[in-house]
This record gives structure tokens, C-alpha cells and sequence, in this order.
């Protein structure tokens, strides 16, 4: 039966829409994934290396025996965060005449299959390999990776089980998440217990009794066995569901901006689309953590220069146009239809995205005001790059949203979604990030880098008052468009 | 009010709608029955200007509605869940539609207030998105933003399909009412041959993307239609299939 899930499952993967057209993109998942794999390779092979630097007055095998605690402390807590259920896929089967157990059981081994439970044996294999099988033999070597096999497995389990438990209460997701970060802070912090004198006390005794490897296999199969026996007990569809108990969801206006008329109800709406949607709301909290790139930059003192600071202002105020906008108007692909058979004139709703684009640079812009620490100059070149985003780079977007037909599911979060991407994204992101320095260069390489700052605020302002001119533009454009964008949007 | 000229409109390679020529009156209602894949929709969207045809055009009030904006102003429809912003409550959504048309707040819940029954204390005041509500509260808030901009078109697809039966006999009274007494021009597509023949004055039959019926509703419409979708079987036997 298990493998008759598999097979659907592959299906299900090869043949859904977002997986299936784009190979580029597969691609290019592909690489990320073999550069991280690489990276903790390496890291795994030169462990013996780091651990010496590291921990330079203890014994190599002590220190190691002394992370690994620390390593699974982490791994469950980044588990917590980023680990996908394996949920709903089950539906279809549950009313055939299929064993509960089969089902349950397949649940339980596809979880398994998540690349958090190669990290663990990618890092410390290589380790065990060249210094405990060569030092203790290879039976301790081999008890060391089952242990590491048991603690892995436990740790899927157990997060699976704290993530299913929270769902249906979301307290429980805090009191893990701060238990966790609690005994972390007791040992760095407060000092009153170290988890690595703790991690050593069980692997240390391990080089001299290997059998106590079965402790932590034991640990796993008891996890294992209780989140078997929990999913048994609630295979019903809303407890299986990934979605958190419903709170009282209230309506919410914008007085300011109904100021504005029907364009100010199409911000309102999207404003809205930003706050109550998973990955529109990661693209504006990626935006937050922009806001830091000033202190990466303009700390260091080799970037601290005006072509940096450029490029950097860009991004700290623009990055919202660049991350939300890359995708416009998938976001509002599921109501496309409804969009384009109301009253809503193109213009007005192209009006509404300036509209938009201007409230949130504007926001990032006086975010970043503090910035102003590192020189007037600092600040001057931010507001010189908050025109240019306004004027330039909102046009450059919408000019490539009339160019995307790629349905966004909104419900969807944001790590590794690449539903909607398409050779779009990359394009756009040429003329985004050479525009400026198309200006600025030259002046920069012939050392008249206020001039070159007097220009692209030209550009900008010249941009900012052709708004109207582009807005034709645009909707003239669209009018061409709109039947490809909405057949698109069509396509789930 | 509707014309249709020459309307043609192909997937690859199969023609999915071809209609040489319909018109429809001013106040008239006008049903749309035939079965999965007939093309009811594909019209449906080429009236609203949502697909492209291949040929010919719809005219409304005289109009193209391709490369027009006007008829915007008069028609209202409701064809499936992508005609809702999702992320809104209902309240925020009947707002904005109401803006749209220049009414304020107080309007809107005054006309909202009439409709309490249609409603049944599903819709308003449940601290819910629309997209948390079932599909059958989902239509119900697609018919009523419909309401709420006094159109003189009016486009439904399916509006029976998912709604409960109380609910399925109060928007029939209420689309009589808007037909009969309002005048408003209705273009209703159903697969339940009852409400259908009740509703409308005019049905439409379609078949694989042609109009081959066109009759004024009599007494013994329904039995034709049930002879036309129960074929060969003596005892017809109603399937109700819900949305394509």
C-alpha cells in the first residue's frame, strides 16, 4: 500500500502545474539544495579542524561528544519552525477501503523523508569516520551513528507531534519554542547547567559502552510509537488540516485612505492582501530585515562609500516594490475576474499601485531616517533612492506585471513557494538592479559622484511627474493583455 | 439589451462556442440549461469580455463590450469563487462593491438589512473571510454584491448549484421580484430544469456550444426539457451535477 501512496504521490509532484512547467526553475532548486548539501559537507569533513580551533584546550572527541546535544537542541527548534506536516494529501483515501494503519503508517514514513534528517549524518558521519572509528574502533563508530539514527528519528517525531499538538492549540507552539530558547539561555547565559558536560556524560560513556546506543533508538521508536498512535486516534480532516483554530476575524478600515475614493478602497483591499495573507505578509517582514543591510554596510568601513550606499538605500527603501511587485498581479489572481467585470476603470487600478507602492516606501523610508548616524550625506542618498523607487522602479514593475500570467495561491506560505515564478522575476531583476548605475556610473567613475546622485534624482522626479503619461501607457498595454493575464490566473 | 453576433470560440482546434445570433430584449429572463462542457460559461465570459472569441462580438445596449467599460456600470454577475477578494470579510467586500458605485456604509447596511432572510444569519457579523466560508455562502455573498448595484443585467452561473433549499426558493422569489418588478434583465444559467422553467420566461438550450432551442417557458417546457436530457431512458431520471 505504501507504495502505491509513493507512486501517487510522485504523480502528484511531476504532474501539478508549478512543478511541471517550469524545469529551470527545478533546476535551479536543485543547485541550491546540492550548494547547502555541499557546504554542510564540507563543514562535516573538516569538523576535526573547527572543533580543534574551537575548543583548542579539550580533546577532539570530548568537544565533539559535547555538540551534538547542542546540534539536536537546535536542529528541534529549527524543526519547530520550518518542518511542513504531512497532511492533507490523505484525503482522497480516507473513505476507501484502505487500513487505517496503512495510511497512518505511510504518514509517519514520508515525514521521513525530510532533508532535516540528512544534515545530522552529513555533519558528523565524516567525523566519526576519521577520528572515533580510527580511535575506538569501528563498533563505537557504529553506535555513534545509530544513536545519531535514534535521535534524528526522535527529533522528527517529536516535532511532528509538538506541531500537530499546536495546530489545534497555538499555545503549545510558545511554550515549546521558549522551552527550548530557556535551556539555551540557562546554559549560555545564566550558566546553570551545560548542555555540552550533559551531551558528554551520554556520548562520552558511549566510547566505552557502545551498547548504550539502544537508548536513544529507544527514545525514537517510543516517539515514533506515539505520534503513530496520536495520528490514528485523529485521522479526521480537520485535525489533520495544517490550518490554526479560527479566531473572530473583524473588518478593519482605512479612514485616510478613503480620502482617495475607489482608488483608495483598491490600497485599502491590497493593504489588506498583504497583512491577511502567509506570503504576501513574508514579503513585507522580508522588508524588516532589509532595514538592516545599513547597518551590515555602512559599518564596515571598506562599503561605507556612495556607490554602496546607493545600491543599499535601493534596497532598504524599494525592496517591497521589488519583492511584492515582482509577482504583481498574481496576487490578485484569484479574484481576477471579478476584478476586471466590476466597476473598476484599468487606470484607477493602476493609480491604486502607485497609490500603494508610495505609502509602503514611504514607511520604509522613515524607517531607515536613523541611518542618518552615519552622515546627512546617508540620508540624502536614501531619499534620493526613495524617488527613484517611486518614480522608476514602480513603473519598471507594473510595465513587467502586464507580463505575468502566473497563478499565485495566496494561502500558500512563503519558503521555497516557487508557484508564480517565472523567467519574469529574473528578467525584471536586471533593469532594477542596473538602472541606477546606468546613471550613476559614469559620474562615479570619473569622480563626480554628486552629480551622478543630481541625476538619478532628475530621472526620478522626471519619472514622477510622467506618472500620468505612463499610467496610459500601461493601461494601453494591459488592454492588449488582459485576456492571456486572466486565462493565466485561470489556470490552478 | 444582449446581442450576440457571429460569437465563436475555439480550444484546440474544437469549437466550444458557436452562436450565429441571439438577442435578448430589454426585462426579458432568459435561462441557460445543457449539459457539463456545453459552453454555458465559455458565453457567460465572453459576455463579461473575461476570454477573447475567436470571431464576432457581443453587443450590450449597442455596445462592444470588448474595448468598452460603460456596460460595467449596469451589469452585475456572479459566476464562481474567483469573482470574490477572498481575504475580505463580507462586510469589507460588500463596502468596497458599494464604493465602487457610490454608495456610502449606511447605505449599503441598509440594503443589507433586507436581505436578513436570504442571508439566514450565515453571512454578516460571523468574524469570518469570505474565503473560510462554505461554497454555498460563498454564492450567497457573490448574489448579493450582485444586488447591491441595482443592475439592469443581471448574470448568475449556477447560482443553485451549492445554496441550501431555503435558500434556493428565496432567491428564486427574489429574482422574480427584480425580473417582474424592476425590470431588470436576468441571464441565469442552471441544471435544475424545475427552478429554471420556473424562473425564467425564456430558456436557452445549449449543446456542444450551440444554441438548438430557443422557447418561451409554457406549461409544458419542462417536460421538454426532460425528454431532451433524459435520453432514451422511460423513467427520466434528474441528474443534478454540481459545478462543472
Amino acid at each position: 500500500m505504501t507504495s502505491t501512496f509513493l507512486r501517487h504521490e510522485l504523480k502528484a509532484f511531476w504532474r501539478s502545474k508549478n512543478t511541471g512547467k517550469s524545469i529551470a526553475i527545478r533546476i535551479v532548486m536543485g543547485f541550491f539544495i546540492l550548494y547547502l548539501f555541499i557546504n554542510m559537507f564540507v563543514l562535516g569533513l573538516f569538523l576535526n579542524d573547527i572543533l580543534a580551533k574551537v575548543f583548542p584546550k579539550e580533546d577532539l572527541v570530548v568537544s565533539f561528544c559535547g555538540i551534538l546535544l547542542m546540534y539536536f537542541l537546535f536542529d528541534l527548534f529549527t524543526r519547530l519552525q520550518l518542518q511542513e506536516l504531512p497532511t492533507l494529501r490523505v484525503q482522497p483515501y480516507l473513505q476507501l477501503p484502505v487500513k487505517r494503519n496503512a495510511l497512518v503508517r505511510y504518514l509517519a514514513f514520508t515525514s521521513l523523508l525530510s532533508v532535516f534528517n540528512l544534515w545530522p549524518f552529513v555533519l558528523f558521519v565524516p567525523f566519526i569516520i576519521k577520528i572515533i572509528s580510527t580511535d575506538s574502533g569501528g563498533v563505537v563508530a557504529l553506535a555513534f551513528i545509530v544513536s545519531l539514527a535514534g535521535l534524528t528519528v526522535f527529533n522528527n517525531y517529536f516535532a511532528l507531534y509538538l506541531k500537530r499538538k499546536a495546530n489545534l492549540n497555538g499555545w503549545i507552539f510558545l511554550i515549546a519554542a521558549g522551552v527550548i530558547i530557556l535551556i539555551g539561555l540557562s546554559d549560555f547565559f545564566w550558566h546553570l547547567f551545560s548542555i555540552r558536560k550533559f551531551s558528554y556524560l551520554f556520548f562520552g560513556n558511549l566510547v566505552t559502552h557502545p551498547v548504550l546506543a539502544i537508548a536513544p533508538l529507544l527514545l525514537g521508536a517510543v516517539m515514533y510509537y506515539l505520534n503513530f498512535s496520536y495520528l490514528k486516534d485523529n485521522l479526521y480532516l480537520e485535525e489533520l488540516g495544517s490550518r490554526k483554530v479560527a479566531k473572530y476575524k473583524s473588518s478593519t478600515e482605512y479612514p485616510l485612505l478613503s480620502r482617495f475614493g475607489s482608488v483608495g478602497d483598491l490600497v485599502a483591499n491590497e493593504i489588506k492582501l498583504v497583512f491577511r495573507n502567509k506570503r504576501s505578509k513574508s514579503a513585507f517582514i522580508m522588508g524588516l530585515f532589509i532595514m538592516l543591510y545599513g547597518l551590515i554596510f555602512y559599518t564596515n568601513p571598506k562599503m561605507n562609500n556612495d556607490s554602496y550606499k546607493v545600491f543599499v538605500s535601493m534596497f532598504m527603501t524599494g525592496i517591497f516594490i521589488i519583492n511584492y511587485g515582482q509577482f504583481m498581479y498574481s496576487w490578485q489572481a484569484s479574484h481576477f475576474d471579478g476584478l476586471l467585470v466590476s466597476k473598476i476603470k484599468f487606470s484607477e487600478f493602476l493609480k491604486a499601485k502607485y497609490l500603494l507602492f508610495t505609502i509602503i516606501s514611504t514607511f520604509f523610508l522613515l524607517l531607515t531616517t536613523p541611518y542618518a548616524y552615519f552622515g546627512w550625506k546617508t540620508l540624502l542618498i536614501e531619499v534620493v533612492m526613495y524617488l527613484w523607487n517611486i518614480g522608476v522602479n514602480t513603473t519598471l514593475v507594473l510595465f513587467f506585471a502586464n507580463r505575468n500570467y502566473k497563478r499565485i495561491d495566496l494561502s500558500k506560505g512563503a519558503a521555497f513557494n516557487w508557484e508564480g515564478v517565472s523567467g519574469n522575476q529574473w528578467i525584471l531583476s536586471i533593469p532594477l538592479l542596473v538602472a541606477p548605475y546606468v546613471i550613476y556610473g559614469p559620474f562615479a567613475i570619473l569622480h563626480h559622484n554628486d552629480a551622478g546622485l543630481a541625476m538619478l534624482a532628475v530621472v526620478s522626479l522626471v519619472f514622477i511627474f510622467m506618472r500620468g503619461f505612463w499610467i496610459k501607457k500601461l493601461e494601453a498595454d494591459f488592454y492588449n493583455k488582459r485576456y492571456t493575464i486572466a486565462e493565466g490566473f485561470r489556470n490552478k | 439589451m444582449i446581442e450576440i453576433k457571429n460569437l465563436k470560440k475555439v480550444y484546440n482546434g474544437v469549437t466550444v462556442v458557436n452562436v450565429p445570433g441571439v438577442e435578448i430584449r430589454k426585462g426579458e429572463s432568459v435561462g441557460l440549461v445543457g449539459n457539463n462542457g456545453a459552453g454555458k460559461t465559455t458565453l457567460f465570459r465572453m459576455v463579461l469580455d473575461l476570454i477573447r472569441p475567436e470571431t464576432g462580438q457581443v453587443l450590450l445596449n449597442g455596445e462592444n463590450v470588448a474595448g468598452h467599460e460603460h456596460w460595467k456600470n449596469y451589469t452585475a454577475s456572479y459566476l464562481d469563487e474567483g469573482f470574490l477578494i477572498d481575504y475580505l470579510t463580507p462586510e469589507e467586500y460588500f463596502y468596497f462593491i458599494g464604493g465602487l458605485h457610490q454608495q456610502t456604509q449606511v447605505h449599503v447596511d441598509d440594503y443589507l438589512a433586507g436581505l436578513t432572510d436570504f442571508f439566514n444569519g450565515e453571512i454578516l457579523k460571523k468574524g469570518k473571510y469570505i474565503r473560510d466560508l462554505s461554497k454555498g455562502n460563498q454564492c450567497k455573498v457573490g448574489v448579493a454584491s450582485c444586488l447591491l448595484q441595482n443592475p439592469e443585467l443581471l448574470m448568475l452561473d449556477e447560482p443553485f448549484a451549492n445554496i441550501d433549499p431555503s435558500t434556493q426558493f428565496r432567491l428564486k422569489s427574489i429574482l422574480k421580484d427584480l425580473n417582474k418588478n424592476k425590470g431588470v434583465t436576468t441571464l441565469i444559467s442552471s441544471h435544475d430544469l424545475n427552478h429554471i422553467t420556473d424562473v425564467c420566461d425564456r430558456i436557452l438550450l445549449m449543446e456542444k456550444g450551440v444554441i438548438i432551442k430557443d422557447i418561451a417557458t409554457s406549461s409544458s417546457t419542462l417536460n421538454e426539457l426532460e425528454e431532451y436530457f433524459g435520453v432514451g431512458q422511460t423513467i427520466s431520471i434528474e441528474t443534478k451535477v454540481d459545478a462543472e
